[in-house]
């Protein structure tokens, strides 16, 4: 008893205060009613509408305070209910929302018989004329608020087609934008979204103000009148259909997770795009623009759970679809040219999360799981180029001494994965956690974070995977280098792989930074090394043969010496020429800097050799044979080699 | 946090596994390498016996047959069975990479595939009970029992019993079903409001493509599904024969989903039978026909699942519309009694479906979680 006792008086004061607004409007109603046709009063339908109204309004007040039963409907108020089934039989045919005032009329009086039913069903009042009253009240209730539902509805629905009439208008009457519109729409790039998405914003208010003041006002009567779950319903119903047509319109339509298996990479390609550009669009557009209608449409501050209910079970029937399509592609199988689009897709499920969370839908962990899911296959796919790297031992050396394809193969792989460093170094830090998590032995804990403390520990995941794989195409590239029989081939081959890499390195910021700057004076350092062991192994020997030790015999120059000592230069320099020329330093500049350095070696040393020299041979009749070359020969063949073509000596003198 | 399970309650993941592994066989080394054989041997063994336990258990309960708890606990026991199985297939990985373990286990693998689709049309299907739920609701709520009713309560509950008949009718009878509520926008303002919420909502059902069909999947699912041949089960140290176990369990589990729930292109005619000396065989037989016969004794009413809760709603809301159409006013006492205990059980039945709807559905997503990643730690494993 006192439970109810308290209920009522909370319902009074609200009436109360309903009955003030209402009431100032009446009177402004039935004032220019009364100016306009005072005598006729009585038959004026709208009229005696009005009256009803207000008796409505005390009839209501009597069942809030009346603490005696009923036993009667007063006179004033027992043709309400006929009078409002004529309202609504006016409204069946002209429809809400061409009138504001008529609309606010039929709403009003709506309220009124919702709220008389419930006032006297709650009396429970045991009298036949009140029950034959209550019976016709509660029918033209039920008949007045199913229209409400179907206008609601057909609001709903109406402005969704009006949506995209206006969208194809917009299309033709637009050509520039129509093509801009159709382009972006199958596009994943990540630069045609944000045109795309500036134009979905505007669109997106397909609702006009009027609209929505006309869908508030329903919803909020359909509530009141008790038939909230009708209500909901048809909202659900209507904006499911709107995602469903907003999916199928971006190529989005139900494929089957056996159909994701079958069909090649490249159409699945294409439908990983479309799905990216959806989800994506539901992450910056669609879900809180639902939200916002959502909240638009159920202001009122007691709806907020029917907001949240609604917006939770439309976010969470789209957000499922999304991770089934994400959990069929995971199940294909992993191949490096799926890499990049796996860490699309695992970007786009990452930013989808804040507009879940505004929802209540329990799919976060979900979608945490999905990410997991791609991730792996992204761990897995970079585990197949550590592996492919390990497997490629080929016998055969590259010709020329020149950049393996592996090398190249690898940076560049690299170098597009560290595009994707942030999304990788998460990718490979969850992959890491997860391992330890599974660890079952409890001390693994206090000594990851010890580790934690520790500098090295503080290099990203990703990075370290970096390092690994560097290390392992460094090892297969020095297993390669030994296929060379020439050691001086095999310095040149390092020095052409070890500058690509190197070079790649410098010039991708985002491997600079991943791998570090002592990383790279390291590699630097071993450039410098195989250049210097270049130079021992081809030219120690020919200035060997320069050296004046051995020269004098007793004193004297010894021309059968010095003629074999012109011979052996002659022909090692010819080899060295007919052999280097032919061998490739593909980057420029290291092959200049070679050159400048094996000139600044060779040529002052003939120059000597030669001038001090060259005289005691002047005299003889083959000085030709024995003095081949001026020491300016010397420098243009120099500048012939690592030019990768075998270029003829006679040609070129 | 109900998402977070798949996770946790059958925590040993691969790599604890792949542990165990090494720690087992460091044992096995240093004892006497004669035992292997027979270690194998008491696995599989051990699991045939634990298949065959499930089903005796579900056999037991079979006064439950095919209600959400009864399938939730066939889907909890096809959890477990594939839990060991995916146990026994790691702990003898060396062997799946041959032949002919290779073909079988990828024969499984794309049957399980099949599966997923099953499970993701079962959404559709569970949603859609979702909204017979929610019109039962507005039944109760209108004619809630507390209060007097009168003619206007009546009409809504109608309103909401008629929507609810429609949308329990078998799509079959019904084909233009999904395109009804096509139909119905394209003429504008149509008056007949109460076909549109719920055709409106089958047209929903997009987990799946238009073409799908659970009846062909269900036979793509069985078809060549044979008993291991014996020099395979030779070749393979017996391996084959928990294979087929666990595609056995798969193709029954998802041949009960697609007979309870409604779903799209429902149909059972699946040709299924295991040979009497699995230990499994005569409880999954069982089942099998026993809800072979239900499906003979329902599928005259022309229903759209074998679910009980489908049936009691349907049957009380059947029971609830004829007294509403026998009702006249004003309501005499007995009338009045008669509502009351209609309205109660159908407040049974919505609780039963309120209670047991999202735990269900959770174990279906569930189930399609551990068949991605038992495929998924097979393709990262290699």
């Amino acid at each position: 008893m006192e439970k109810s006792g308290n209920h009522h008086h909370a319902n009074e004061s609200s009436e109360n205060h309903d009955h003030k607004s209402e009431d100032h409007e009446n009177k402004q109603h039935s004032d220019e009613l009364h100016s306009s046709t005072p005598e006729s009063q009585s038959e004026s339908s709208e009229h005696s509408l009005v009256e009803v109204m207000e008796a409505v309004v005390d009839f209501i007040q009597t069942l809030s305070s009346e603490k005696d039963p009923l036993g009667e409907i007063s006179p004033a108020v027992e043709s309400f209910p006929e009078a409002v089934d004529s309202l609504v039989s006016k409204m069946e045919s002209s429809g809400l929302g061409r009138d504001e005032t008529e609309d606010s009329v039929f709403i009003d009086a709506v309220n009124r018989i919702s709220k008389s039913v419930m006032r006297l069903r709650e009396l429970k009042l045991d009298s036949t004329p009140v029950s034959s009253w209550l019976n016709r009240a509660s029918s033209v209730q039920h008949r007045a608020v199913s229209l409400l539902d179907e206008e609601f509805r057909h609001l709903l629905d109406r402005s969704r087609e009006e949506e995209k009439k206006n969208n194809n208008n917009n299309n033709h009457h637009d050509g520039s934008n129509s093509d801009h519109n159709n382009s972006s729409t199958n596009d994943s790039d990540r630069c045609v979204l944000q045109d795309h998405e500036e134009a979905e914003e505007e669109s997106f208010h397909d609702f006009s103000p009027e609209s929505i003041s006309t869908l508030k006002k329903i919803a909020g009567a359909m509530i009141s009148a008790g038939y909230e779950a009708e209500c909901c319903m048809s909202y659900e119903m209507s904006r499911r259909h709107a995602f469903k047509e907003e999916l199928t319109e971006v190529g989005f339509e139900g494929i089957n997770v056996e159909d994701v298996q079958r069909i090649g990479w490249e159409s699945l390609e294409g439908e990983i795009a479309s799905w990216i550009s959806i989800v994506r669009r539901c992450s910056t557009v669609l879900f809180p623009g639902e939200l916002s209608l959502c909240n638009a449409v159920f202001p009122d501050q007691d709806h907020s759970s029917v907001r949240k209910r609604l917006f939770t079970g439309l976010v969470s029937a789209v957000t499922i679809r999304f991770l089934d399509f994400s959990g069929a592609v995971v199940l294909t199988k992993r191949s490096s040219e799926k890499l990049f689009k796996f860490l699309d897709m695992y970007e786009t499920l990452r930013d989808l999360i804040p507009a879940v969370e505004q929802s209540d839908s329990d799919l976060i962990q979900e979608i945490k799981l999905a990410q997991t899911r791609l991730g792996e296959a992204a761990v897995t796919i970079f585990g197949e180029l550590e592996k492919s790297i390990k497997s490629d031992n080929g016998r055969t050396p590259v010709p020329s001494g020149a950049v393996h394809p592996l090398t190249r193969y690898t940076m560049n792989y690299l170098k597009y994965a560290c595009e994707y460093k942030e999304t990788l170094d998460q990718v490979f830090q969850h992959y890491e956690a997860n391992q330890t998590d599974n660890k079952p032995e409890p001390e693994t804990k206090p000594r990851q974070q010890q580790r934690e403390d520790d500098e090295e520990y503080k290099v990203s995941a990703f990075a370290r995977q970096m390092i690994r794989v560097m290390e392992l195409l460094d090892a297969n590239l020095e297993i390669k280098s030994r296929l060379y029989r020439d050691p001086s081939l095999r310095f040149i081959f390092l020095m052409n792989n070890g500058r690509y890499i190197l070079q790649k390195i410098k010039g991708s910021i985002e491997i600079r930074d991943l791998m570090g700057q002592s990383w790279t004076r390291k590699r630097s350092t071993e450039l410098r090394q195989y250049h210097k062991s270049y130079q021992r192994e081809t030219w120690g020997k020919v200035l060997q043969c320069m050296n004046q030790e051995g020269l004098q015999v007793n004193g004297k120059v010894s021309k059968p010496v010095l003629k074999e000592r012109f011979k052996i230069f002659n022909a090692m320099f010819d080899e060295i020429h007919k052999t280097q020329s032919t061998w490739i330093v593909s980057d420029e500049q290291m092959q200049s800097e070679l050159r400048v350095s094996i000139s600044s070696l060779v040529i002052p040393a003939y120059r000597s050799f030669f001038g001090r020299y060259k005289q005691h041979l002047d005299s003889g009749k083959q000085t030709d044979k024995y003095v081949k070359y001026q020491p300016e020969d010397i420098e243009s063949f120099i500048d012939d080699l690592f030019d990768g073509n075998p270029t003829s000596m006679a040609r070129k003198r | 946090m109900p998402a977070t399970d798949f996770q946790g309650s059958f925590g040993r993941s691969l790599l604890s596994l792949r542990r165990d592994q090494v720690d087992s066989s460091t044992v096995v080394s240093g004892s006497s390498s004669h035992h292997e054989p027979s270690t194998m041997e008491v696995e599989l063994d051990s699991f045939q016996r634990q298949v065959a336990e499930k089903f005796i258990d579900l056999n037991a309960s079979s006064n439950d047959l095919l209600s959400l708890e009864w399938i939730g606990k066939l889907l909890d026991s096809f959890l477990c069975c594939q839990e060991e199985f995916r146990a026994i297939v790691f702990n003898h990985r060396s062997q799946i990479s041959k032949s002919p373990m290779d073909r079988l286990i990828s024969d499984y693998f794309e049957r399980s595939i099949k599966a997923l689709d099953v499970c993701n049309a079962i959404r559709d299907g569970i949603e859609q009970i979702r909204q017979w739920e929610k019109l039962a609701d507005i039944v109760i709520s209108a004619l809630d029992s507390h209060r007097p009713i009168g003619e206007g309560q009546l009409r809504r509950a109608k309103k909401a019993l008629i929507d609810l008949a429609i949308g329990m009718l078998d799509e079959k009878d019904h084909p233009s079903g999904t395109n009804l509520a096509h139909r119905n926008r394209s003429f504008g303002r149509v008056k007949d409001s109460h076909h549109r919420s719920i055709g409106h909502f089958r047209s929903l059902s997009w987990s799946v493509s238009r073409s799908w069909s659970a009846s062909k999947q269900l036979q793509a699912l069985a078809s060549n599904l044979a008993t291991p041949r014996p020099n395979d089960v030779v070749a393979s140290n017996g391996l084959a024969v928990p294979v087929y176990t666990m595609t056995s369990v798969l193709l029954f589990v998802m041949w009960v989903l697609v007979a309870a729930i409604p779903c799209q292109d429902r149909g059972l005619q699946v040709n299924f039978f295991v040979p009497r000396h699995f230990q499994w065989a005569a409880p999954v037989m069982s089942l099998h026909d026993k809800i072979v016969e239900e499906s003979k004794r329902r599928d005259r009413k022309n229903c759209c699942g074998l679910l009980k809760e489908i049936d009691r709603i349907e049957k009380s809301s059947r029971l609830m519309n004829e007294l509403i159409d026998s009702i006249h006013f004003p309501l005499n006492d007995d009338k009045e009694v008669e509502v009351k205990q209609r309205v109660d059980e159908l407040v049974q039945v919505r609780e039963a479906l309120r209670n047991g709807l999202d735990p269900f559905e959770r174990k279906v997503r569930e189930v399609f979680h551990r068949i991605v990643r038992s495929r998924t730690e097979s393709l990262d494993s290699l």
